[in-house]
């Protein structure tokens, strides 16, 4: 039956200009990154250009102090911002969905002790977290961020599934399913699950855009990727070697520019949704 | 008769909600510094290495000199002992509020030198967290009273876009446009060079010279988020069924607004307890961008040069600044919320 329905679906939530506008924005930055080393294959690490120019014919965004082009960078950066925030996102949303919804369906003890740890995880400042933990690794590579960032952010999605999931329990089709002696995994899995899909996919879009801007704030204090290239470790660069105050603008302008593009877009893509789905915030007063 | 008073004030709904307050931030400390004294020894590479070649770099070694500083360290760091007396003696000794000394800036202490960088964090901090709440909760219930009209339009977008902001990107922004272009303020710094901390004239025109760009920065970078959060619940509020009851009976707008807005700072004040996390952490690292001497700085500068007891001592301190400040939140929370103070949400 749901199936059935979705092509309308999708339909109406193209008809939301707030939506088609953000997910045209995300994609065209997800091409950006993805597809953009294709047709400018060069390699951002390469020091073989003239050092701090300006935007100019052969290098469409300039250069920074040790000769390397920017436009290249933004490229590999953006690639690498999004692929840490994907796989820190999905780490974030496996963890929380399975607390809560393990902690929804059994209630009792079980869902006492989770939701105590879930409401300490959740009560620490899930940054700072992060920077004491990226601290203590010499070497950090893009999943070991991710995982760094995936490990302190799903306190949240906890809560929320385990709300959802209570408010779902008591519905007349999970109680046929028990009749059915379906166990409580297959019942989480098989009926719950699917009732929440909209609302985990906008789960899934306000970690992806904090897990960007936490791996940015990482980078900026200094315990960002070792190796690699990101968003945040321009702006690390650039901060490093004082290109705001010696006036290198488009050294530090263009990473942070595409993260707030990015990260706003897909807020902004899952308000859209949340308007549409949640029947409390539908239409006017 | 004293134990009867007691437990008298015990059983009020607002002292039992702050009590439950208290144990779970105690809880959450101690699984922090837990976390703090697991860390290095269950991740690769110990840091203690770091520290060993560094004292090395400045001696002649010899292979006896090696395992003696070895040694020395060991036993200064306590880590001879079996892991549980470690563990007990990491306790004892973050309870009695040492927290060593630093390596980078051997022999000063931790402590010492975290209170002597943290005033400038909290006096950034504290005044920018009020200014967005109030500013932010504001523009919110504007635009979730004139859901759809044309100051929603404007305030909503321009909203998310500053609450994806980050701080120290925004920071780098004002800085390069009003610092660098302009000339209106200073390139960093909390005072002018060569300047001691004073309570002379001068000085404080300086510290506020130097103050405005960085608490623009947290403040702008922070409003946003509010707003977003303050129009939904307006917006939710507006349509229980009190507000309708209240509507019909021809209350007007003014009055309406105000219950409204009443009933949805609430959740915002948890909101607050809740995000002055990522406030602070954000202006930690504005505090970088502006060369500002608080505890960003300090943490800054502790992980370029690998001094651990610093980092881990800075993160305690700042740890348990927020907790203080949360509860703090929590006890204006209790005195506001009139169903806490009746106790008529209990659990």
């Amino acid at each position: 039956m749901n199936m059935a329905k979705s092509p309308s679906i999708i339909k109406e939530i193209f008809k939301i200009k707030k939506f088609t506008i953000s997910i045209a924005v995300v994609i065209s930055i997800l091409l950006f990154g993805l597809l953009g080393p294709l047709f400018y294959p060069r390699d951002p690490f390469e020091m073989k250009y003239y050092p701090e120019r300006p935007p100019n014919p052969e290098n469409p965004l300039g250069t920074d102090i040790a000769g390397r082009d920017i436009l290249v960078q933004l490229l590999h950066g953006t690639r690498f911002s999004v692929y840490i925030g994907v796989v820190a996102a999905l780490i974030s949303l496996a963890i929380g969905v399975t607390v809560g919804s393990v902690a929804g369906v059994k209630g009792g003890l079980v869902d006492d002790a989770l939701m105590a740890i879930t409401n300490i995880v959740l009560a620490m400042p899930s940054i700072l977290l992060m920077m004491l933990i990226a601290a203590y690794f010499k070497y950090r590579d893009p999943i070991l961020v991710s995982l760094i960032i995936g490990v302190t952010s799903w306190p949240w999605v906890a809560r929320a599934v385990r709300a959802q999931i209570l408010s779902l329990k008591n519905r007349e089709f999970i109680y046929y399913s028990r009749m059915a002696c379906l166990s409580d995994l297959q019942i989480a899995f098989e009926d719950l699950l699917p009732n929440m899909a909209a609302y985990l996919f906008m789960a899934f879009v306000l970690l992806l855009s904090s897990a960007m801007i936490s791996e940015a704030g990482l980078s900026m204090i200094g315990v960002g990727l070792t190796k690699g290239v990101s968003l945040g470790i321009i702006l690390y660069w650039a901060q490093l070697f004082e290109a705001v105050r010696r006036g290198l603008w488009w050294w530090f302008i263009p990473p942070g520019a595409i993260l707030v593009t990015l990260t706003a877009s897909l807020l902004m893509l899952s308000t859209a949704l949340d308007e549409y789905f949640n029947p409390r915030l539908r239409g006017g007063r | 008769m004293k134990e009867k008073k007691i437990s008298a004030i015990l059983r009020k709904p607002a002292v039992k909600f702050l009590l439950r307050k208290v144990i779970f931030l105690f809880a959450t400390f101690y699984v922090y510094v837990t976390i703090i004294f697991v860390l290095p020894r269950v991740i690769p590479g110990n840091p203690l290495a770091t520290l060993l070649a560094q004292i090395l770099q400045t001696m002649q070694v010899t292979p006896e000199l090696v395992t003696a500083v070895q040694k020395r360290l060991m036993e200064e760091f306590g880590l001879h002992k079996p892991l549980h007396e470690q563990y007990l003696d990491f306790l004892m000794r973050i309870f009695k509020g040492d927290l060593g000394t630093s390596y980078s800036l051997f022999p000063r202490k931790v402590t010492e030198l975290v209170f002597a960088y943290l005033p400038w964090t909290l006096g950034l901090l504290i005044p920018a967290t009020v200014a967005s709440w109030m500013l932010g909760n504001l523009l919110g219930a504007i635009a979730g009273y004139k859901r759809g009209g044309k100051l929603d339009n404007v305030i909503l977008p321009i909203s998310i876009v500053f609450s994806q902001t980050p701080y120290y990107w925004l920071a780098m922004l004002l800085l390069f446009i009003f610092g660098v272009t302009f000339r209106w303020f200073p390139l960093g710094g909390a005072y002018s060079y060569g300047m001691t901390p004073s309570l002379s004239l001068e000085f404080i025109f300086s510290y506020l010279h130097h103050y405005v760009l960085p608490f623009l920065s947290i403040v702008l970078a922070a409003i946003g988020g509010w707003a977003i959060g303050m129009r939904v619940l307006v917006i939710y509020e507006l349509r229980t069924d009190y507000i309708d009851f209240a509507d019909t009976l021809g209350l007007n707008e003014d009055k309406l607004l105000r219950y409204a807005f009443k009933n949805s700072i609430l959740p915002q004040i948890t909101g607050l307890a809740l995000n002055l996390g990522t406030i602070l952490g954000g202006s930690l690292i504005t505090e970088i961008v502006f060369s500002y001497p608080g505890t960003g700085y300090l943490i800054f500068q502790a992980i370029t040069r690998l001094d651990y007891p610093l980092i881990q001592g800075t993160f305690v301190i700042l740890f348990s600044t927020l907790i203080l400040a949360n509860f703090i939140v929590d006890i204006i929370y209790a005195f506001l919320d009139p169903r806490i103070r009746t106790g008529y949400i209990g659990e």
